[in-house]
């Protein structure tokens, strides 16, 4: 028997599409808001926060979409599994494309000082590398629906977890000497990257949903 | 079992394991299928059929639940209708027509030798694709003829005639002009009085082909309420094309297919698993419309 649907099918492709383009978005957001940020780039930093609003858009857009496919396909099975999780995965990269953007705008509040000192900045600089290798597989996952990987994803995270605690402790040693306004900073910005990571361990779980029908334990 | 081909039966297809109603119940931890306390329900065990030397359906085992509707679907040609046709022994009018395993109702084969067709009809009754109601008989005649083909008497028949046709969900809307015609009604108004008629003779099970194919939006969510409402009581068995349908009114949802030989039942489950999690890529292939 021949397969059908194809132009329901062409649908549910380009709402992947669309995810994995703004899983991209969000990735650009967070690399220039943490260079922004460490290179104390006022330009940059606006430009990151301008962007928060497209990459909003762009969500909306996934989202008025897949409610045009529900209504008007009825999907079923890995289909409707497939347009909920996307709603839901959606949510999270807006999520995540706000956290790039309050990281921005530290970065902005602090500039021309640098909101991070200088014996900080190797471990914030490998915080935004690790958020930027997790968002760039979770990319990969949601094209490839790749299970195996999604597992990966929820892996790599604990990287992100232990340089966050690591600063935690750097924060609360006695001998700091930034005082609390930077401590505040430090803190927040190092929430937003454990969040923004967290975030794509979601989306990663989702995909594993999408494919299995089972929740990743 | 009713058969004038004694050599297709020998050699019938028993490869297929479908998975019964029971299993999946066991299998999932739930109550099982047959314990409500409304009876014993349904059973069929190695249903297969023919007509001449075709091989329609091949090793249908099926547990029907009392008070639960089950879903049929599946394409065109996969056995469905035949399949329940052959519950209540309509399969063998049509001249060499063939059935082979067992249909246990209350744990009795109704294709035990010196069993009462008619009886069984009575227990077992069906609604069709197309509203049948008699041109010529009023609205309350149409209702009680099925009591008077089967000469059964009742004390009050204006009681029966009213139940029957509240539990149709038609009563309201003709309680004042049963005397008129039956032909007279909309079709949506005509199933459902072709439901009273077979409810008049209260029947254990209700089989329903295609029950709502030729009915409007309207008339057919008002067939699918009164389904709803009969499965309190009844065992029900709807064949569909609407899988919306069979997802808003069935309790579990079997989807057969035939594959170029004889229809065989793919899966069989709770109906909210064959719509989020079937366990069969053809059953997930038919379900989100990807062949049919």
């Amino acid at each position: 028997m021949a397969l059908i649907r194809s132009v329901f099918q062409d649908e549910l492709d380009s709402i992947s599409q669309s995810l994995v383009d703004l899983t991209a978005m969000v990735s650009e957001s967070m690399s220039k808001a943490t260079t922004a940020l460490l290179s104390c780039d006022l330009k940059l930093a606006e430009e990151v926060i301008a962007a928060d609003l497209k990459i909003d858009d762009y969500q909306h857009d996934i989202d008025s979409r897949i409610i045009d496919i529900i209504a008007r396909q009825q999907p079923v099975a890995s289909d409707l599994r497939a347009l909920v999780t996307a709603l839901r995965m959606g949510s999270d990269l807006e999520r995540m494309g706000d956290l790039a953007h309050h990281v921005a705008k530290i970065a902005r509040m602090r500039y021309p000082d640098a909101a991070v000192p200088t014996e900080l900045v190797e471990t914030i600089t490998a915080m935004g590398k690790a958020a930027i290798k997790i968002t760039d597989k979770t990319g990969v996952v949601i094209s490839t629906r790749n299970t195996e990987m999604a597992l990966e994803v929820e892996r790599d995270d604990d990287e992100i977890d232990g340089l966050h605690r690591q600063l935690i402790g750097v924060l609360i040693e006695p001998t700091w000497t930034h005082g609390i306004e930077t401590a505040i900073d430090i803190t927040l910005l190092i929430r937003y990257y454990e969040r923004y990571a967290d975030h794509a361990v979601s989306i990663s779980r989702r995909v594993y949903f999408l494919v299995t029908g089972k929740f990743a334990s | 079992m009713t058969t004038s081909h004694e050599n297709e039966k020998e050699t019938m297809d028993t490869t297929v394991k479908p998975h019964s109603l029971a299993d999946v119940a066991q299998a999932k931890s739930v109550k099982a299928p047959g314990t409500r306390a409304l009876g014993t329900g349904l059973e069929t065990r190695g249903v297969h059929a023919w007509f001449g030397k075709h091989h329609a359906l091949s090793n249908i085992s099926l547990d029907f639940a009392a008070g639960t509707v089950t879903a049929l679907i599946g394409p065109s040609g996969c056995g469905k209708s035949t399949f329940i046709r052959t519950i209540n022994r309509m399969h063998e009018f049509i001249p060499t027509a063939a059935m082979a395993g067992e249909v246990l109702l209350d744990g009795k084969d109704v294709y035990a030798p010196g069993t009462d067709v008619t009886k069984i009809r009575l227990q077992i009754g069906m609604v069709f694709q197309k509203p049948n109601p008699f041109p010529s008989m009023t609205i309350g005649e149409n209702v009680l003829s099925g009591l008077k083909l089967a000469q059964i008497k009742v004390d009050n028949k204006d009681d029966l005639l009213e139940e029957s046709l509240e539990r149709a969900g038609l009563w309201s809307e003709v309680k004042d002009r049963l005397g008129a015609h039956g032909g007279s009604l909309s079709g949506g108004q005509q199933q459902r009085l072709c439901i009273a008629r077979a409810l008049a003779v209260r029947p254990q099970v209700l089989l329903m082909d295609e029950p709502c194919s030729a009915l409007d939006p309207g008339s057919t969510l008002r067939i699918e309420e009164t389904i709803r409402h009969l499965s309190d009581t009844m065992t029900i068995i709807i064949v569909t094309h609407n899988m919306q349908q069979a997802a808003r009114v069935s309790d579990y949802t079997a989807f057969f297919l035939s594959d170029g030989g004889p229809g065989q039942m793919i899966e069989v489950a709770p109906t909210s698993e064959i719509f989020s999690r079937p366990q069969d890529q053809r059953t997930e292939n038919y379900v989100t419309g990807r062949f049919g």
